[in-house]
């Protein structure tokens, strides 16, 4: 089978300090895929090993079955690299164009593609503009434009929504969500919700180490829901919940949420139950989400393993 | 996507072609060239427009010539139009450190700035490396040219007419001082692949210089056998270049190739190895 990316035994110091130790991993392609973790875990060592910026310490790892960097990658391979500016001297077009000249097409081809990537971000206004004209938001969804030049095989995204507005980060998921059917994504982010509504694999890093590697939709998350209720008064939530039948466990993990754990072979219509137990105390809910959230997956794992 | 080396040659050539777009397209591109017209301007309005006059008299020449002799450079008054021997006599000790200026942001901007990660998604770090040294060639090549083309014309307009020995004459100076620039040029590509900045890598290419002068002088004054080492300094030849007449000047052409040569394998391997 031949992988999108592959790591095996990757490790990336810097003097004394090892920033990525001993990653194993195979990534096929399909749906977007997140990498997660804390600060300073080393996402952005990664991304930037996986682009070819940064050589690895020790350990082997392939992009698309190429050493990261290779020419075979151009074109195939994009990214938005975290912090990454255009050149101020010269116009988002020009400078886009020149990236698809560099990609192989020819100059009026480029710009037609350039112009339509500045307005797959809403900025084809702003193509004759300089990027010093532009807001800091702006910025970050003409560096998004630039990773979809051409057609890329893997678009890998550091913080892609990071000093985005609303607005504009649902318009960048929205985008990320409709083109991951020409694409594969890899996106790191901080922002777990995102990553849940976008990606179907999660890397979860820490301290430099892969400490998970899971699907967010997954068969061992079947036997679990996911209850938002909306604010009131409800009281005796919990004891009731917990007699339900085939209920095996429920905790309250925020304010007014409740996970609860069930035995899917005893109650497959469980959710229907829980509905109508809602329905009998008149407690109105506001989510019902089959599994656990992405944030319960990841961190009841971490917590267990700690 | 062309092979390897297609591609290599096919981006270098966009990157070089883009360094004459930014001269020419850009507002700090249009500085430069005012820069450069203005500092032209006088120099063929005063010292090449004066000394040329001046060269006129037998008794300068004669007395020039005994104090050129002395020094090996007696064939600096020999090119067809005085004009010239001036421009050359300036441009060859000038040049090479207003390239040293011109030359130092080759890539060291466009790390710090993080936009060399747009581009080696895209393009190889050879092509990078290579493409914006060939650019800076050109950009020399044009800006000498259109100086070489100023001088002849304020010695036609001197003279009355231009001797076809003054163009052949012109194209061997523009040749020379292209051959003379390219280690100092490769020597900012070193230094711009090595720093963060373009006046960092000025600061140090001139303090690389001078150590190395320094360090081999040292060597030397300990070690008289070791005296050749010093004519392998970027520059070194200048002095016999001047001296020399005609074809005979690319005769030393072989010392800044070789030299050229190794600054950017140097460079190339920097570029390769250094972090984006």
């Amino acid at each position: 089978m031949s992988y999108l990316i592959e790591a095996r035994n990757l490790s990336k110091s810097f003097g004394q300090k090892t920033v990525l130790q001993d990653l194993t991993f195979s990534l096929p392609a399909g749906e977007p895929i997140a990498l997660i973790g804390p600060n300073g875990a080393g996402k952005t060592t990664l991304f930037s090993l996986l682009c070819g910026y940064l050589p690895a310490s020790s350990g082997e790892l392939k992009v698309l079955g190429h050493k990261p960097g290779s020419s075979a990658l151009f074109g195939r391979v994009s990214a938005l690299p975290q912090d990454a500016l255009l050149d101020p001297n010269f116009s988002l077009l020009t400078q886009l164009s020149f990236f698809g000249q560099l990609q192989g097409m020819n100059k009026s081809t480029a710009e037609a593609e350039s112009r339509r990537v500045l307005s797959l971000v809403d900025l084809a206004a702003n193509a004759d503009q300089k990027a010093t004209a532009l807001s800091h938001g702006m910025r970050k969804r003409v560096a998004i434009a630039q990773a979809l030049m051409g057609s890329p095989e893997l678009v890998m995204l550091d913080e892609p929504t990071a000093g985005l507005d609303p607005v504009n980060a649902l318009q960048v998921r929205q985008l990320i969500a409709k083109l991951s059917n020409e694409a594969s994504f890899i996106i790191s982010s901080h922002n777990i919700f995102e990553l849940e509504r976008l990606c179907g694999t999660v890397l979860y890093l820490e301290h430099g180490k892969l400490v998970q590697q899971s699907q967010v939709h997954s068969a061992s998350t079947q036997g679990y829901l996911t209850l938002t209720l909306e604010a009131g008064a409800q009281t005796d939530v919990l004891p009731i919940l917990r007699q339900l039948p085939g209920v095996i466990s429920v905790s309250d993990s925020q304010k007014h949420e409740y996970v609860l754990q069930f035995d899917a072979e005893l109650a497959p219509d469980f959710d229907l139950t829980l509905l109508m137990a809602l329905r009998q105390h008149g407690w109105r809910y506001r989510m019902l989400t089959k599994g656990q959230t992405l944030e319960q997956q990841l961190f009841a794992v971490t917590a267990k393993q700690a | 996507m062309p092979g390897p080396l297609p591609l290599l040659f096919r981006q270098t050539w966009l990157y070089s072609r883009f360094e004459l777009h930014r001269l020419f397209m850009t507002p700090r591109g249009w500085f430069a060239l005012a820069a450069f017209t203005t500092i032209w301007y006088f120099l063929l309005r005063y010292p090449i427009y004066q000394a040329s006059v001046q060269l006129q008299e037998p008794e300068i020449q004669q007395m020039l010539s005994g104090m050129l002799g002395m020094v090996g450079m007696y064939n600096l008054l020999n090119w067809s139009l005085p004009e010239l021997s001036v421009y050359w006599a300036m441009t060859v000790f000038f040049m090479p450190l207003a390239v040293m200026f011109s030359a130092a942001d080759q890539t060291c901007t466009d790390r710090s700035r993080g936009t060399l990660r747009f581009l080696t998604l895209r393009s190889s770090r050879d092509s990078i490396f290579f493409g914006r040294f060939i650019g800076q060639l050109l950009v020399q090549a044009l800006l000498i040219g259109l100086s070489l083309l100023a001088t002849l014309v304020l010695a036609a307009w001197r003279v009355g007419e231009l001797p076809a020995a003054a163009l052949n004459a012109a194209l061997l100076i523009w040749l020379n001082l292209l051959i003379v620039l390219m280690p100092f040029t490769a020597l900012m590509a070193l230094c711009s692949a090595l720093v963060r900045s373009s006046r960092l890598a000025i600061s140090l290419a001139i303090v690389s210089i001078g150590a190395v002068a320094g360090v081999l002088g040292y060597l030397v004054w300990h070690f008289p056998d070791l005296r050749a080492v010093l004519e392998y300094l970027p520059g070194a030849q200048l002095p016999m270049l001047l001296g020399a007449q005609g074809w005979d000047t690319l005769k030393h052409c072989g010392l800044p190739l070789l030299q050229t040569v190794v600054l950017l394998i140097a460079g190339r391997f920097v570029m390769q190895e250094k972090a984006l």
